[in-house]
């Protein structure tokens, strides 16, 4: 590893004295003179249209300033991807129970909820249909019958609720499945999930006096939230101004725009400021959780190599698509070279809370499918399970589902590592007669985000640098970025400046998400300081009347490389530049796409498990990830560490109940939905492997979102350890491990038969 | 209809109108404008909202405003000697035991809350101190290495 000065040092995160004193500011937390607080109404049926809202008598309610109800926003549907499937706010028909139709701005927040009790709506129910295996089948209540009509709808197959088809194939999968000596098939299932983000989502909106509109918002996506929100507005995009607030946790749910059309155009109407902070049954009702998913692996396996996938994936997106169907493609491989593959993946709508983002939406559900089947396979097999994972995993050169190759990777040095750390293979006994224990492994592969990164770094007179990017701080990314620039232009860490930003200063930026911001804004900010460092060599060159290649740049100077004590620090050479034929020296940097680096680490789950209660606590738990280098460790090892216990949450407790019938969530609070506290989680364990990636800022890897997805497998894995039963069914509630203790059916029933009918039906 | 209370806050004496349903949180935030408390829940649940009320760590969404009057409340505001962070708070900077920071004035008010009746505690006691505080980030290791770390720095300097 090359000797760095700033980065593998586990700096302080920049924004740490505001947080631990309470000095930093959420969106809640904002105080506008003459500020107005907003509540919603929404919707108590599953399905229905919308006969008549009347909003008389909220209107008259003193101390109330505006209501609006969807007829009030421009006739505009809006998508938070290629679709545009969805209002705003219910114009006509509402698809599920908690879908907003009308809000209130008024004096406090006790008078706006006074107010939605006066507002009348009258509804005409519709069928619903919740169940995603429902909604697929033939002759199926139908979600929204509009569907065909939506701008970007594409895929006239699989049936009136199915809104995205993806698919992916390569190779003869019939000639491998015909010529294989085994063929496994199995079904999972994965639950709702929410992201548990700590800070409800809120927002405040303000109109300035030339017109323009002010947001602040709780958002990883400022540049989304300006553009969706100008949409359903009807505005231009430069009206509107976003200021992106500290940020309470995302996870995926705050990509995108929110609620802030809500308090924006109450302020437009009312002329004051408005305020909507949610409430936490709200974070629950209104807020697209990750939803259920099917998958359905089938595989050939030829002299102990797989030679072919065939995959069904079922996403059910709620009442509009957003995130997750992508992943039924693109990750239904897991970590293997698979030659040949036939890869399906349906959206399909119905009557409940449209999905959001959550920290790689189906990925994490794709993982714990692939990763049980080939603990399935190995065991069937008769192979120890991770040997069979390291002889399938893919290597440098293997073309991945989308074609591109594999650049060089550390998969095999994480497999190693949890192997000898944990003396893989072995058997754990325990001394309780009640109880048992096993261990399991799961492998997870991601890739670092793209997209459009900006950056820029101007030299301050006194010879500090700022830097300005579109991104949003997630989990100490700024302090990363900081980082990448110190070590790029050769000064400490207390000489960078990370700007505040706004979507008025900063260009633009991609949405703070999908593991982008350290690998591609990253990027971008050491391009920045390459281009600044040049610019400061340029300068000090052509005062000392030398040529750049003679000067060097670092520890705060520009100095002569034969003769170190002749140079200039680079507060002289800003204070130069202000009369020089250049001017202030700033450098910059964009980029729109990175190439595909994948990211890969091994996970280790030892658990105990109760035979008499299904009760599964996990004793230890090992990741090892490959993070090309670590720009902060401290910062590296928080993330690997929270995505482990939120996979662990997901592997063993949390479940968004929804009523059968009504699709209503059941358990829209933090006492019923049952998130990892400290006294149930065990110390978790990092290893970090470094093989630098060919791309990523000095060979950075993305971090964030794999710790995610393997506890739930590595924990089924090693519950079948433990004691011989497999549950496919997330989560591995105390319940399903003991019906299936009992010889209970816990397979999970999906008719792929009929997909694959309807798929050859397709024209 | 908004009734008189004092309470004493971060060693100063407050005076101010609230709701007789106002709770303490609502009180801090929006009448003192004390918002490094945070709101994660409303029910009890999440713990971000935890301040000292007489020394004692409590939920302040379930502490009624009017029940507090003539009690002394601290905050996370309070802790800081001017610049200088309160040992618990330096810690958790020192160790990462914050990520979005939106749980962190809640576990750093029960961290400071449980060294004060427990200034030695084990790893074990750490995690159920902060059994009732939910943090979706940093998955806890960081924070209890923090609170340990801050355990040491405290009797280290009573040492001193
Ligand atoms: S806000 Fe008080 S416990 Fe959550
Ligand atoms: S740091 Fe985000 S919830 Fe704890």
């Amino acid at each position: 590893m090359p000797e760095y000065t700033v980065l593998e040092h586990s700096h302080p995160r920049v924004d740490a004295w505001e947080k631990v004193t309470g000095q930093a500011t959420y969106a809640a937390d904002l105080h506008l003179p003459g500020m107005l607080a907003c509540k919603l109404l929404t919707s108590p049926r599953s399905h229905a249209r919308i006969v008549s809202i009347d909003t008389s008598r909220a209107e008259k309610l003193p101390g109330v300033r505006a209501v609006i109800t969807g007829k009030d926003f421009p006739n505009t549907h809006f998508g938070s991807g290629g679709l545009k499937d969805r209002y705003i706010m219910a114009r006509d028909e509402v698809y599920y129970i908690g879908e907003p139709v009308a809000a209130v701005a008024a004096d406090d927040e006790m008078t706006a909820q006074e107010a939605l009790e006066l507002i009348r709506v009258e509804y005409q129910d519709l069928p619903a249909v919740v169940s995603p295996l429902d909604a697929l089948k033939s002759g199926a209540t139908v979600v929204h019958s509009d569907l065909p009509k939506f701008e970007g709808y594409g895929f006239a197959a699989g049936g009136p609720n199915v809104c995205t088809l993806l698919d992916a194939d390569r190779g003869d999968v019939e000639q491998a499945f015909h010529e294989a000596d085994h063929i496994f098939e199995d079904t999972f299932r994965s639950q709702g999930i929410n992201q548990g983000f700590l800070e409800p989502m809120a927002c405040a909106a303000r109109v300035e006096p030339n017109g323009r509109l002010t947001v602040w918002a709780s958002t990883q996506g400022p540049y989304q939230v300006r553009a969706q929100l100008a949409g359903v507005l009807g505005m231009t995009i430069s009206n509107v101004k976003v200021i992106p607030m500290e940020l309470g946790g995302g996870f995926g749910a705050k990509l995108r725009l929110a609620f802030e059309a809500f308090p924006a155009l109450l302020a437009i109407k009312s002329g004051h400021p408005v305020k909507l902070v949610n409430t936490r049954e709200e974070a629950f009702t209104m807020n697209g959780p990750r939803l259920p998913t099917h998958i359905h692996l089938k595989t050939a396996v030829k002299d102990g190599r797989i030679t072919a996938r065939e995959a069904h994936s079922v996403f059910d997106v709620g009442a509009y698509l957003g995130a997750g169907p992508n992943s039924g493609v693109g990750h239904a491989l897991g970590a293997y070279h698979i030659p040949n593959f036939k890869l399906r993946s349906y959206g399909v709508y119905t009557n409940k809370l449209y999905v959001g983002s959550y920290r790689a939406s189906g990925v994490a559900d794709m993982t714990f499918a692939v990763e049980s089947h080939m603990d399935i396979i190995a065991h069937k097999l008769g192979v120890d399970p991770l040997d069979f994972r390291t002889i399938n995993a893919v290597k440098e050169g293997d073309q991945a589902v989308g074609g591109a190759r594999t650049p060089r990777n550390g998969l095999q040095e994480t497999i190693q590592a949890v192997k000898e750390r944990l003396g893989l293979p072995k058997k754990l006994t325990s001394d309780n007669p009640n109880e048992a224990r096993g261990v399991g492994v799961a492998l997870c592969e991601w890739r670092s985000g793209s997209g459009p990164s900006t950056a820029s770094i101007s030299v301050n007179e006194d010879g500090t640098v700022s830097l300005l990017t579109g991104s949003v701080d997630i989990s100490g990314s700024d302090t990363s970025l900081a980082q990448i620039a110190a070590e790029a232009l050769g000064v400490k860490m207390e000489q960078v400046i990370v700007a505040e930003r706004d979507t008025d200063l900063a260009p633009f930026t991609g949405p703070s998400g999908g593991s982008r911001i350290i690998y591609s804004q990253g990027k971008a900010v050491q391009m920045a300081a390459e281009d600044t460092r040049k610019k400061l060599i340029a300068l000090a060159a052509e005062r000392l009347k030398l040529s750049p290649e003679a000067l060097s740049c670092a520890g705060g100077r520009v100095y002569v490389q034969d003769n170190p004590p002749q140079g200039f620090t680079l507060g002289q050479l800003a204070r130069q530049s202000l009369t020089s034929k250049g001017g202030p020296i700033i450098g910059t940097a964009a980029l729109s796409s990175m190439p595909y680096t994948p990211v890969f680490c091994t996970h280790a789950a030892e658990v105990v498990v109760d035979k008499g209660t299904g009760q599964v606590r996990v004793t230890r738990y090992l990741q090892a990830q490959d993070v090309g280098v670590a720009i902060n460790p401290m910062s590296v090892e928080g993330q690997l560490e929270g995505g482990v216990v939120q996979g662990i949450g997901r592997a063993l407790t949390e479940e968004i109940q929804w009523d059968p019938n009504t699709g209503k969530v059941r358990n829209p609070s933090l006492a019923t939905y049952l998130m990892p506290l400290a006294v149930d989680m065990p110390q978790v364990e990092n290893i970090l492997i470094r093989v630098p990636s060919p791309d990523g800022p000095f060979g950075a890897r993305a971090v964030a979102e794999p710790p995610g997805f393997g506890p739930p497998a590595a924990i089924a894995n090693a519950i079948y350890d433990a004691v011989g039963v497999r549950i496919k069914d997330l989560p591995l509630s105390p319940e399903r491990v003991l019906a299936a203790l009992q010889g209970k059916d816990t397979e999970i029933k999906m008719d792929v038969e009929a997909l694959r009918r309807a798929e050859a039906g397709r024209g | 209809m908004k009734k008189p209370l004092q309470i004493t806050v971060n060693g100063e004496i407050r005076q101010f109108f609230a709701e007789p349903y106002c709770s303490l949180l609502d009180a801090l935030r929006d009448e003192l404008l004390l918002t490094g408390t945070k709101k994660g829940c409303d029910e009890g649940d999440c713990g971000a909202c935890t301040v000292l009320l007489n020394g004692q760590a409590v939920t302040s969404c379930l502490v009624l405003a009017h029940s507090a009057h003539d009690s002394q409340v601290t905050t996370v505001e309070g802790l800081a000697d001017h610049q200088k962070l309160h040992p618990v708070q330096q810690a958790f900077v020192d160790h990462g035991g914050l990520q979005c920071g939106f749980c962190t004035p809640g576990l750093i008010m029960s961290a400071v809350g449980l060294l004060q009746e427990n200034p030695n505690p084990t790893e074990e006691e750490v995690r159920f101190a902060i059994g009732g505080n939910l943090c979706r980030c940093t998955g806890y290791n960081k924070v209890v290495e923090a609170i340990l770390a801050a355990a040491q720095a405290m009797q280290n300097k009573l040492k001193a």
